[in-house]
């Protein structure tokens, strides 16, 4: 199940979000405090998390930073109520967030962002899998060949078979 | 006579003039306060708005199942479909969910309510009366206004006294509270505390507003009332604020002091009468 990470000091935003998202399906954690949200990201693997910008005991860049380090596949995604530059700008280069959302917000432009969020997660992970997958296969080809050649040099000829009209196999080392 | 000197309506006229022009500054000093602190007001009502208009929302998907549900009286063959429909749109959780859906939503708008009612409260212009005020109130007006720009600084602590209501114009104590605890959030560096105290000797009041913060050097100890005295930087202060809580202080025949020891904090004490002296008829 996708699951997704919300942070913010006030339950009642929370509260109005999960109700926003309940019916997409996702296993939402909320959390009002910041060193909660920090243990849960050991506990649980996250698809999407998003975070308030300003928080009694540590702002949410510096969050979404550590959440960098520790879910780097995670999607990381703000929601403000402050609209400055200077959030947006630290929240970009330091978090290298997703998207920069504000309060109040859009629940239409919410549940987009937060879906493409998720898409973009599993897109990642794919791509990460199938890049593991074609890996495997080449380590799996270049042992082959290499035993190919291997043989090829111990008995040269050996690695290659030629038949006449009728299959039958021949002996011939020209 | 010396025609250098002013004949006693020109003086009239220039004190007229200053008075005017401090009325002004006063006035323009207080705007520039809000400004400072509009962000952080947008801050706070932003939050509320937020939830709340989303929760409208969540409750007009609800309404829509409801409706549903009520329609379906008519249309349905058996209970048994009604039942299903009443499954299908989670019932229990929607019943649930809706008392604290409406219980948040008026917390919320209540928070904007007070916001708005603590500014307007807070930029009152036309009031320059001596008129007997709570103090206690005025001190919570000023926390609700400049709420946003504590709550990330330092626990607010409330230690009040009994007080009687005092003879003042409320407008401008509030004015000078909020500088005091604006300056007092500014002079924390990550997180502390800031008590206000108020106590009643008889005659006079006292609010006290102590920060843990860094503290002010001997030597801006004794330029923290001038006019454009500053530390703070570009943007942060206009080096009115205490220059001006000290005229107003000073117009409510009280005192303003402060106490302070570097790197531990500062306490700031204004002490009020309780009763203006009468006005001397020959002033």
């Amino acid at each position: 199940m996708t699951r997704i990470l919300l942070l913010d000091d006030e339950a009642n935003i929370l509260n109005s979000l999960k109700r926003l998202l309940k019916p997409q399906g996702w296993q939402v954690d909320t959390f009002t405090r910041v060193d909660n949200a920090l243990q849960a990201l050991l506990e649980h693997e996250y698809a999407a998390i998003l975070s308030d910008y300003q928080m009694p005991t540590a702002d949410g860049v510096t969050y979404l930073q550590f959440a960098k380090q520790k879910q780097p596949d995670a999607i990381r995604m703000v929601l403000s109520a402050y609209g400055d530059r200077a959030s947006m700008i630290k929240a970009i280069n330091q978090a290298e967030v997703y998207r920069y959302l504000s309060k109040p917000w859009d629940d239409y432009e919410l549940v987009a962002a937060v879906k493409s969020a998720i898409e973009l997660y599993h897109l990642h992970r794919e791509n990460q899998h199938l890049r593991e997958e074609n890996d495997r296969q080449r380590a799996q080809l270049k042992a082959r060949e290499e035993e190919l050649l291997r043989l090829e040099a111990e008995s040269p000829g050996i690695t290659r078979v030629y038949r006449d009209q009728d299959g039958s196999v021949l002996l011939k080392n020209h | 006579m010396n025609p250098s000197r002013p004949s006693p309506q020109e003086q009239q006229a220039l004190s007229e003039k200053l008075e005017q022009a401090n009325r002004q500054l006063m006035q323009s000093e207080k705007l520039a306060a809000i400004g400072q602190l509009a962000a952080g007001v947008a801050h706070e009502i932003n939050n509320p708005v937020g939830y709340v208009y989303s929760n409208l929302q969540s409750l007009e998907a609800y309404l829509n199942d409801l409706f549903r549900l009520t329609e379906a009286v008519d249309s349905a063959q058996s209970l048994d479909d009604l039942r299903l429909i009443k499954h299908n749109i989670d019932y229990d959780y929607l019943r649930e969910d809706l008392k604290d859906l409406l219980a948040e939503s008026r917390e919320g708008i209540e928070r904007v309510k007070v916001i708005i009612s603590a500014m307007k409260d807070f930029s009152h212009i036309e009031e320059d009366e001596f008129k007997p005020a709570d103090l206690h109130r005025g001190i919570e007006t000023t926390l609700n206004v400049v709420n946003n720009e504590l709550k990330y600084k330092a626990e607010v602590i409330r230690d009040f006294g009994e007080l009687p209501e005092i003879e003042c114009i409320i407008s401008q104590v509030n004015q000078v509270v909020m500088n005091l605890l604006v300056n007092a959030a500014h002079a924390i560096e990550d997180y502390g505390r800031i008590t206000v105290r108020t106590r009643s000797t008889g005659h006079q009041v006292a609010i006290e507003v102590e920060d843990t913060g860094t503290g002010i050097s001997r030597e801006h100890l004794n330029r923290i009332f001038d006019p454009f005295f500053t530390t703070k930087p570009i943007g942060k202060g206009t080096g009115l604020g205490l220059s001006l809580s000290f005229s107003i202080v000073e117009k409510h025949n009280g005192r303003i002091e402060a106490d302070s020891q570097p790197g531990q904090g500062t306490c700031f004490r204004v002490t009020l009468p309780v009763r203006q002296p009468e006005k001397n008829s020959h002033e």
